[in-house]
């Protein structure tokens, strides 16, 4: 498989947060979502990538190009949406129009009128006067009327309605379906990754947690329900995230621990939103 | 060619502050015609000008502020032209009002106004300062306010008090002329006119000079810093 985004030991220090040691890839053509609690550094993360942030350690490729070398074509290659707006908000939609084409090479005028178009976003408005669902749906007008490779996406799709977040949600699959790009994605909508997300990349206070496909994932984890009282201390030790309440428990556990389970409880493929919930958890308690 | 695409954003951003002009230079003429006449009072005129200049040219430090910021961040070019561009703008603002300055002269020359030279030179040096002023005040906010979004009062500061001691001095300048022995002073000033034009020059080239070592400083200081 083609990589096109590399992330190799990225680390940001800051007087109150360390991100540390960050690794992974993303293959041309697929989609990752970066998970993680407030604060576990997901934004900063996506800002070392865009180039916005300069790392303290470690090295980012796109396409096998980074930052240091050609900051203008790495940049080129990068589309981003925010949680918020970052265009200036006493502007109009003609203003952004003007400076991405003085910018970007590659913007199309005609793309992006179709989708300003598509999405009945106003002309004549300042953005400050646009919904959130416009202000993001333009961010993702701005980045698809050009050629990028990387769709980087800081929880874009938060407060968004469900009508919205489905038509962003087959943007993604649209966007990534030509095998050549990839997009990265950072949410607290869990459901969503679930539905397009092919790796999932999950961070704690900083550091990673868990990094693998989705699939395997899923296949690597169980959760395990059962009575308080009947969990033995070999299995006890295994479970993550155990969280007992008046009707019984529900934990975690390692695919390949399950012969400690027994016939006493019962088990199921957990979803992402539970295997990252109980891992927060159990960040938590240590 | 980035930059002047930066020198174009900045002047969206602050588009709404060029409807003010025209009115701000109608109030400059009052005030100096208000102070003084003839070449005087255009020296008045010139000065409130660069005071205008030294004030709004600063605006665009203003709007990319916290998240407004983002959007130049991201976009695919380098410090360097990102700050040039920025210079840019700051330059043709004040080049600007200096152009409707001297289209004022012009308007006085031709209306039969007497306009000695060295008065002419004495409006390259307000243009020089004009230039000198921007520049250090880019330089400052650069240094240390630039993205900052709590600093309103001290940045209101920065922006008002240079230009306004220069309109001062300049009122303070044409006073003292006015004290002197009209006929004597004004041929005395005369004999000197040709080096005052040359000092007048000189003055330009230099702000130039140095608001490109500003613009220098600002790239090496801002490529050292967190963000890209």
């Amino acid at each position: 498989m083609m990589e096109l985004l590399e992330v190799k030991n990225l680390s940001k220090h800051y007087k109150s947060f360390d991100l540390r040691d960050i690794s992974f890839t993303l293959p041309k053509g697929y989609i990752m979502g970066y998970v993680g609690a407030n604060g576990s550094g997901k934004t900063t993360t996506l800002n070392l990538i865009t180039g916005i942030l300069k790392s303290t350690e470690g090295e980012v490729y796109i396409d096998g190009l980074s930052c240091e070398k050609d900051m203008r074509a790495y940049k080129e290659k990068i589309g981003y949406v925010g949680d918020e707006s970052y265009f200036p908000e006493h502007l109009k939609i003609k203003h952004i129009r003007g400076m991405l084409k003085d910018f970007y090479g590659t913007f199309s005028v005609e793309k992006f009128d179709s989708y300003i178009r598509n999405w009945n976003l106003p002309e004549n408005k300042l953005i400050k006067d646009f919904s959130r669902g416009m202000k993001v749906m333009l961010m993702f007008a701005s980045v698809l009327a050009r050629d990028t490779k990387l769709l980087v996406l800081d929880e874009a799709t938060n407060g968004l309605d469900p009508v919205m977040r489905t038509e962003v949600m087959k943007l993604l699959q649209e966007y990534v379906m030509d095998g050549e790009r990839s997009v990265i994605f950072s949410t607290h909508i869990l459901s969503d990754l679930e539905q397009i997300a092919d790796y999932i990349y999950f961070i704690h206070g900083g550091r990673t947690v868990l990094y693998d496909a989705k699939d395997e994932l899923i296949e690597n984890f169980l959760l395990v329900k059962g009575e308080s009282e009947k969990i033995p201390p070999a299995l006890e030790k295994e479970l993550i995230g155990l969280e007992k309440n008046a009707y019984g428990f529900e934990a975690i556990l390692p695919s390949d621990k399950a012969e400690l389970l027994g016939s006493a409880f019962l088990f199921e493929k957990p979803t992402i939103d539970q295997i990252v919930i109980h891992y927060i958890k159990n960040k938590g308690e240590q | 060619m980035r930059a002047i695409s930066f020198m174009k954003i900045d002047y969206v951003l602050t588009r709404k502050q060029m409807y003010f002009m025209p009115v701000f230079f109608v109030l400059a003429w009052v005030v100096g015609t208000g102070v003084t006449e003839g070449a005087m009072s255009l020296l008045v005129t010139c000065s409130y000008m660069f005071f205008v200049a030294s004030i709004f040219s600063t605006a665009p430090f203003g709007y990319c502020v916290g998240k407004n910021r983002g959007f130049l961040l991201l976009l695919p070019a380098t410090v360097k032209e990102r700050v040039a561009g920025r210079f840019l703008y700051g330059l043709s603002f004040v080049a600007l009002l200096g152009v409707l300055c001297a289209a004022l002269w012009g308007v006085y020359a031709l209306t039969g106004y007497e306009l000695p030279l060295w008065t002419v030179a004495i409006g390259l040096c307000e243009l020089a300062a004009g230039i000198l002023l921007m520049a250090l005040e880019f330089l400052f906010f650069y240094l240390f306010g630039e993205g900052k979004e709590n600093w309103q009062y001290l940045s209101n500061i920065v922006r008002v008090a240079p230009g306004m001691a220069m309109f001062f001095a300049v009122n303070a300048f044409v006073g003292e002329i006015q004290d002197m022995t009209p006929a004597g002073t004004s041929v005395d000033l005369e004999a000197f006119a040709g080096k005052f034009m040359q000092a007048g020059v000189a003055a330009v080239a230099a702000s130039l000079l140095l608001t490109a070592a500003a613009a220098a400083v600002c790239v090496k200081v801002i490529e050292k810093r967190d963000y890209a």
